[in-house]
C-alpha cells in the first residue's frame, strides 16, 4: 500500500487509514507524581495535534476511514482511572470522523490487560500487504510471505542535532524506514507531545525492539519539521563516534 | 535630609553621673571600667540621641544599648512610676537571641533586683518579654494584658504586633528601639524592617530613640540613615568604635607548590589538623554547606583516633534547629575541640571561647573576613587569631588581598535593596489591616524609610492598583487584598481572612527546597549530599557536577531524590558553585586589580626578582612562601601573555572544544555575570546563534558559533545596559525563580491558606502560570518589574557594572583581544568551571533547517 507522512502520523490515502504512534496518555501525571514540575497541558495538546491532523487530511481532499493506534496508548502499567477517562475523551474526538468499529487499538507493552475503557485491544492488525504491530515482540503473522510492509511504534525514534560548538542541542521526532527480513519497516515516532523520544543517534541500544541495533543503523531517518519532513540519510551517518 | 554626625567618647565620670546608685554598684561589681563602646554609647542613649554603634564582635555592644535603658527603668521602678506599657523594643534578625539577651539583659536585671532587696529598696517588677514566631497564643494574650516593659522580638513579629489595634496601644509610648545585627540586614529583611520602623514611629506619640548595633560595616553613614529614616527633622550619631582588638592573621598555603602537588587535599587536612591540635577550640569556616560536611567527614576519616562525634561537629543552615542548638551549647561549654561551619556562625550568637578561626578558602570580602575573625578571642582585649588556608593560587592572591584590607581597615560596602515593590506590597497590606488610611498618608510614611525615599509615585500607585485587584488576575486566583476609593483617597483591607493571611504569610526569606543526591544502582542506596532545588532545575541527564569534592553524572530523578553515577573522568558540565558560592566583593576585586597593576609595572621595568618578592611581602603582609607563590603565578602569566590590570581587560580568543572568548575581568562574579549576559545577548542577537556563558569572580567566557565581540563592546554602555540586560534575562530560569520569590512576598502566591501549606514545587508551578498571566496583562506588571530589579541589582550588580563600562568608554580601561593557542594561567579555571547559563536565540525549526543543509553537504545528496 502507498503511504505518506502527515505530521507525526502515517496515512494510507487509498484506504483512508490513519496510523498513530505511542500516545502514553497520563505520562504527565506520572512526572508530576515523581516531582517534575510540568504544567498539565499535555492532553489538550494531544487533542489539538490530532484535530489538526484530521483537518490537514481533509484539506488535502482525503477522508479518514480507519484509525490505528500502534499500542502504548496509556502510560501507567497498572489500572488508572484518569487514563481511562482520557482515552474515552480521545475516542469521542475521533468518533466524529470514523465509526467506533473502525478504530483499531493495538496492545503495547504498557497495556497489561487487553482492554481500555471497554475497547478490546489486539496484538496485531493486517490490511492487505501491510502488518501493524507494536514492536516489542516479534509477531509471526507480520512476517508472512504476503506481507510487504510492517508498521510499528514502540521505539519512540528521535534525533539530537548539535551545532559545531556543542552549545545548541535540539531533539526532534523522526520516522525510521528500512529493510528487515525482506519487509519494508516503517517505525513511527511517539505521538505524545511532551517528550520527543529516544535520541537514537546518541543512545542507541537494543532496547527490546525486535529489530537489532546493527540493522537499525541502516534505516533512513526522516525528521519531522513544523511544515516539512527532512530526509537525513541513514541513521549511522548521524551517529558521531 | 537626615543629619549624620559623629558621636563623642566620654569619660567614666560623665557616665557615672547619670547612673542610679544601684546600677552603678552593680556595674562596678562586675566590671573595672567602662568599655570604649560604652563610653561612646551609654551617655548618648541616656541623652536620647539616635545612635549607630559599630564595633567589633565582643565589644560589649548589647550591654551598651541596654545600660541606659535599664538605668531609666530602675529609676522609674523605684519611684513606682513604671507604667503598663512597652518602653523598649529590641529587634534582631537572629532566631537564637536568647543567650546574648540572657547575659546582657536578664542577668543584669536580676542581679540589680537582688541587690535592691539586700538594701531593702523596693522596686516595681520590670518585665522582659520575648515574642517571636514561636510564641504561643496564650503567651501573646498574657502580653496583651500585661505588656513587657522591654520587648525582645524579630523584625517580622514586630510587624505583626503593629497590625493589632489592641497591642498597638502598648506601643504608643515606646521610648527606645534597638536594632541589633544591622550588618546582617543587607537584604530584603532590612528593606522590610525599614518600613516597620516607620510604622512604629507612626503609632508612637513620641519618636522612639533608635539604637543601631552593628559589626564593622561600611558605609556607616548610609546604615545610620537606614536606622533613623529620611527626614529633615531627624538626626543620628555614629559611634565608630576603633578596632582596638589586635588581630593576628596569616595566609597559609598547604603546599609549596599549589600547581603540581597532587596531594593537596591531603595536605590541607594535615594542616587543619595540626592547627586544631595546637589550639584549645577552633572554629573552621568554609563557604558552603557541602564543604562543611566534607571537612568534618575527612578529618574523622583521616584521623579516626583524634576526631569523633564527641569533639568535632559540622554546623550549617540545613541542620535541624535542635541539632544546631546542641552544637552551640557544647561549643560554649568547651566540650568541642573544633566546629566546622558555613556562614551560620558568622552572626553574633554567643559561642564561648574560641582561640583560633580558620578560614578555608577565600571569605570573598573583608567585612565577612572580619566578622568571622571576630568570633575568636571573644573578649575585646584579647588577640583575635585567624588563619586563611588556600586551595589554589587564585585563592592565595584573594586571601592575601583580603588580609591586607583587614589590616588596613578597608571594609567593603554593603547595599540594602531599595524600592523593592514586593516588600512594599506586603507592608501596605499589613498597614491596611491595622486601620483605614488616606493614600497620601501612606506614601508619606513610606517615603521616610531609607529604602523608599526615592520611590516613584508611579511605582507606588502600581502597587496600590495590584493590591486593589485592578489588574484583573482573579482568573489566576489572585484576588484584591485592599480596597481603594479614588474619590475619598482612602484605603482599607478586604476580606474577612485578611489578618490570617497576613499573619501566616509574612516574611521575606524565600523558601528553597533541597534535593537529596544518591548513588544509583550497585545495591544499597548511598546518600551523597543535598543540592538546592534550583541547582537541579538547570541540569539535564548526562550533566556532570561536583558535590562534596567528587564528580557525579546526573542519572534520573525520583521524587525529591536525584540518582547519580560517579563520573571520575569527565569534566563538570555544570559549575559547582552555582547556588551557594559567595561572590567576591567588588571592592576586593578592585584591590586585586590594583595589585596586579603594581606587579605588572615591576615586570615591565624588569625589576629584580628579589626586589619584587620583597615588595609583595611588604605590600600584602605575607611570608616568604606566599610571596614566592604569588610571584611565580604572576610571572607565568606575564611570560605567557600579559597581566590584566585595573587599566586593561584582556580577552583571549581561544579555539578549544568550542570557540571561546575568555575575558580577564577581575570585578567579582556579580559584575562579570552582568557583563557576560549583556555582551552574550548582543552577540547572540547579531549572529542569530545560541551562546554559552561561564562566570567566575575573576572573569567570564562566552562561547558560540558567531562571536562579534568588537561590535558588542562598542554598542554596550552604561546608559543602555539596563535595557539590554532586561532583554537578556527575560527568558532565564533565574528570573523565573526570582519571580516566584517576589510573587510569594507580595502575596500573589499564598503559601499558607486556611491551614494548608503549598510545597515549594507547587509554588513554582503556580508562579510559572502567574508569570505567563501577568505578562499578558502588562509587560510592566509591578511584581514582575520587582523580580527584574532583584535580578539586576541584588543578584547581578548593575551599578558597579555601569562604572566599569564608563571606564571603558572613557578609555581608562583598555580592552585588548589576543589570539591564544592555550588559555593563559589566569583563565585556565574559567573553562574548567563549566557554563553558568545559555542564551537561546535561534529558533528550533530554523536550526533544523540549517543543520539539515549542513548534514546533506557532508553526506552528499541522496
Amino acid at each position: 500500500m502507498k503511504y505518506g507522512f502527515i505530521g507525526k502520523c502515517l496515512f494510507f490515502p487509498q484506504k483512508g487509514i490513519l496510523v498513530i504512534g505511542d500516545l502514553h496518555l497520563g505520562y504527565e501525571y506520572m512526572l508530576r507524581e515523581t516531582g517534575s514540575l510540568i504544567p498539565a497541558t499535555q492532553f489538550k495538546q494531544t487533542k489539538d495535534d490530532l484535530s489538526n491532523i484530521f483537518e490537514l487530511i481533509r484539506k488535502k481532499g482525503y477522508k479518514v476511514k480507519k484509525v490505528i493506534f500502534l499500542g502504548d496508548i496509556k502510560h501507567f502499567f497498572g489500572y488508572n482511572k484518569s487514563e481511562k477517562n482520557l482515552f474515552v475523551e480521545l475516542n469521542a474526538l475521533i468518533g466524529k470522523y470514523v465509526s467506533e468499529k473502525n478504530i483499531i487499538a493495538l496492545k503495547g507493552n504498557h497495556e497489561k490487560i487487553a482492554e481500555i475503557a471497554d475497547k478490546k485491544l489486539v496484538n496485531y492488525y493486517i490490511e492487505e500487504d501491510t502488518a501493524f504491530i507494536h514492536g516489542d515482540i516479534e509477531i509471526k503473522e507480520a512476517f508472512d510471505k504476503k506481507i510487504k510492509y510492517i508498521v510499528m511504534g514502540h521505539l519512540h525514534p528521535a534525533i539530537i542535532l548539535r551545532d559545531s560548538q556543542n552549545i545548541k542541542a535540539e531533539k526532534y521526532k523522526c520516522f525510521l524506514i528500512g529493510k528487515y527480513k525482506t519487509k519494508e519497516v516503517i517505525i513511527l515516532p511517539s505521538f505524545l507531545p511532551l517528550v520527543e523520544g529516544t535520541s537514537l543517534n546518541e543512545h542507541l541500544s537494543d532496547n527490546n525492539c525486535i529489530i537489532p541495533k546493527k540493522i537499525l543503523k541502516n534505516f533512513y531517518v526522516h525528521i519531522i519539521g513544523n511544515n516539512k519532513m527532512y530526509k537525513f540519510g541513514s541513521l549511522k551517518k548521524l551517529i558521531k563516534e | 535630609m537626615t543629619k549624620v554626625t559623629s558621636a563623642i567618647e566620654r569619660t567614666d565620670a560623665q557616665i557615672v553621673k547619670a547612673l542610679h546608685p544601684l546600677v552603678k554598684e552593680w556595674f562596678f561589681s562586675k566590671f573595672k571600667e567602662f568599655s570604649i563602646t560604652q563610653r561612646y554609647g551609654v551617655p548618648a542613649i541616656w541623652e536620647r540621641k539616635n545612635i549607630l554603634i559599630s564595633a567589633p564582635t565582643g565589644g560589649t555592644k548589647t550591654l551598651t544599648a541596654f545600660l541606659s535603658i535599664l538605668n531609666y527603668l530602675i529609676i522609674l521602678a523605684e519611684k513606682n512610676e513604671l507604667e503598663n506599657r512597652v518602653y523598649c523594643v529590641y529587634t534582631s534578625p537572629l532566631k537564637a537571641l536568647s543567650n546574648d539577651i540572657h547575659k546582657n539583659l536578664i542577668e543584669p536585671l536580676e542581679q540589680i533586683e537582688t541587690l535592691a532587696k539586700t538594701k531593702n529598696i523596693n522596686l516595681q517588677k520590670i518585665r522582659v518579654g520575648l515574642r517571636t514566631g514561636d510564641t504561643t497564643v496564650a503567651e501573646k494574650a498574657k502580653m496583651a494584658k500585661s505588656p513587657p516593659h522591654i520587648m525582645i522580638t524579630t523584625p517580622e513579629s514586630l510587624a505583626i504586633m503593629l497590625t493589632s489595634k489592641k497591642f498597638v496601644e502598648h506601643l504608643q509610648m515606646v521610648e527606645f528601639c534597638i536594632v541589633d545585627e544591622i550588618h546582617a540586614l543587607d537584604n530584603k529583611r532590612g528593606t522590610y524592617l525599614s518600613i516597620t520602623l516607620e510604622r512604629l514611629n507612626e503609632v508612637s506619640k513620641i519618636f522612639p530613640v533608635k539604637i543601631g548595633l552593628s559589626a564593622t560595616i561600611s558605609p556607616l553613614e548610609e546604615v545610620a540613615k537606614f536606622l533613623v529614616g529620611i527626614s529633615e527633622e531627624r538626626e543620628v550619631e555614629i559611634a565608630e568604635v576603633p578596632l582596638r582588638k589586635k588581630i593576628d592573621v596569616q595566609v597559609l598555603s598547604p603546599s609549596d607548590n599549589l600547581i603540581e602537588d597532587i596531594n593537596i587535599q591531603n595536605d590541607i587536612y594535615g594542616l587543619i589538623d595540626s592547627l586544631i591540635q595546637e589550639h584549645q577550640t577552633t572554629l573552621v569556616f568554609t563557604n558552603t554547606r557541602a564543604a562543611t560536611e566534607r571537612v568534618v567527614a575527612h578529618l574523622k576519616d583521616k584521623f579516626p583516633t583524634i576526631y569523633g562525634d564527641d569533639n568535632i561537629a559540622a554546623h550549617h543552615g540545613s541542620l535541624s534547629k535542635s541539632h544546631r542548638f546542641d552544637i552551640e551549647e557544647r561549643l560554649r561549654d568547651g566540650k568541642l575541640k573544633a566546629v566546622v561551619c558555613s556562614t551560620s556562625l558568622e552572626l553574633g550568637i554567643d559561642i564561648g571561647y574560641i582561640d583560633l578561626v580558620i578560614m578555608l578558602g577565600s571569605p570573598k570580602s573583608s567585612a565577612r573576613a572580619l566578622q568571622r575573625l571576630g568570633r575568636a578571642g571573644h573578649k575585646l582585649h584579647e588577640v583575635a587569631k585567624g588563619r586563611f588556608i588556600v586551595n589554589d593560587r587564585e585563592d592565595l592572591v584573594e586571601c592575601s588581598i583580603i588580609q591586607k584590607e583587614m589590616m588596613e581597615k578597608k571594609i567593603n560596602k554593603i547595599q540594602i535593596p531599595k524600592n523593592a515593590l514586593d516588600v512594599l506590597a506586603q507592608q501596605i497590606y499589613g498597614m491596611a489591616i491595622y486601620k483605614q488610611w488616606n493614600i497620601e498618608e501612606i506614601l508619606e510614611l513610606i517615603k521616610k524609610s531609607y529604602c523608599y525615599y526615592e520611590l516613584s509615585k508611579n511605582d507606588f500607585y502600581d502597587i496600590i492598583s495590584y493590591l486593589a485587584g485592578e489588574y484583573a488576575l482573579e482568573k489566576s486566583s489572585v484576588y484584591g487584598k485592599i480596597w481603594y476609593d479614588p474619590e475619598t483617597k482612602m484605603i482599607g483591607k478586604r476580606g474577612k481572612l485578611a489578618r490570617v493571611i497576613y499573619l501566616t504569610n509574612i516574611g521575606t526569606i524565600p523558601e528553597e527546597s533541597f534535593i537529596t543526591v544518591k548513588l544509583a544502582g550497585g545495591g544499597e542506596e548511598q546518600k551523597i549530599g543535598v543540592i538546592d532545588e534550583s541547582f537541579l532545575e538547570r541540569m539535564k541527564r548526562g550533566d556532570v557536577f561536583v558535590l562534596g569534592g567528587s564528580k557525579y553524572e546526573y542519572g534520573y530523578v525520583r521524587g525529591m531524590n536525584l540518582y547519580v553515577r560517579s563520573a571520575l573522568h569527565r569534566n563538570p558540565t555544570i559549575p559547582s558553585w552555582f547556588s551557594e558560592q559567595l561572590p567576591l566583593s567588588f571592592d576586593t576585586a578592585n584591590e586585586i586589580n590594583r595589585f596586579r597593576l603594581l606587579i605588572k609595572e615591576k615586570f615591565d621595568k624588569k625589576n629584580k626578582k628579589e626586589e619584587t618578592i620583597k615588595f609583595i611581602k611588604e605590600h600584602l603582609y605575607v611570608q616568604d612562601g606566599t610571596a614566592n607563590a604569588i610571584y611565580n603565578f604572576y610571572y607565568e602569566q606575564h611570560k605567557f601573555s600579559e597581566i590584566p590590570t585595573s587599566k586593561k581587560i584582556i580577552i583571549e580568543q581561544y579555539k578549544g572544544e568550542k570557540n571561546y572568548l575568555l575575558f580577564n575581568s577581575m570585578y567579582g562574579r556579580r559584575v562579570n555575570d552582568a557583563l557576560s549576559r549583556a555582551l552574550g545577548y548582543l552577540m547572540g542577537q547579531a549572529g542569530g546563534r545560541d551562546i554559552e556563558l561561564g562566570v567566575t569572580d575573576s572573569g567570564f567566557y562566552i562561547a558560540g558559533e558567531s562571536l562579534k565581540i568588537e561590535k558588542a563592546i562598542k554598542f554596550l554602555n552604561s546608559k543602555n545596559l539596563r535595557e539590554v540586560l532586561v532583554e537578556a534575562i527575560e527568558k532565564t530560569d533565574l528570573l523565573a525563580r526570582r519571580f516566584r520569590h517576589c510573587a510569594t512576598r507580595s502575596l500573589m502566591i499564598i503559601r499558607t491558606y486556611k491551614g494548608y501549606s503549598k510545597t515549594v514545587g507547587k509554588q513554582q508551578m503556580k508562579s510559572h502560570f502567574l508569570m505567563a498571566a501577568v505578562k499578558k496583562v502588562s509587560k510592566n506588571f509591578p511584581i514582575l518589574n520587582e523580580a527584574r530589579r532583584e535580578v539586576l541589582e541584588d543578584v547581578l550588580d548593575i551599578e558597579n557594572t555601569k562604572k566599569v563600562l564608563d571606564l571603558i568608554k572613557s578609555n581608562e580601561i583598555e580592552i585588548e583581544i589576543k589570539q591564544v593557542k592555550l588559555p593563559s594561567p589566569f583563565t585556565l579555571n574559567l573553562i574548567l568551571q563549566g557554563h553558568s547559563d545559555l542564551i537561546k536565540i535561534e529558533d528550533k525549526q530554523k536550526f533544523l533547517k540549517r543543520m539539515h543543509e549542513l548534514h546533506m553537504k557532508v553526506i552528499g545528496e541522496e
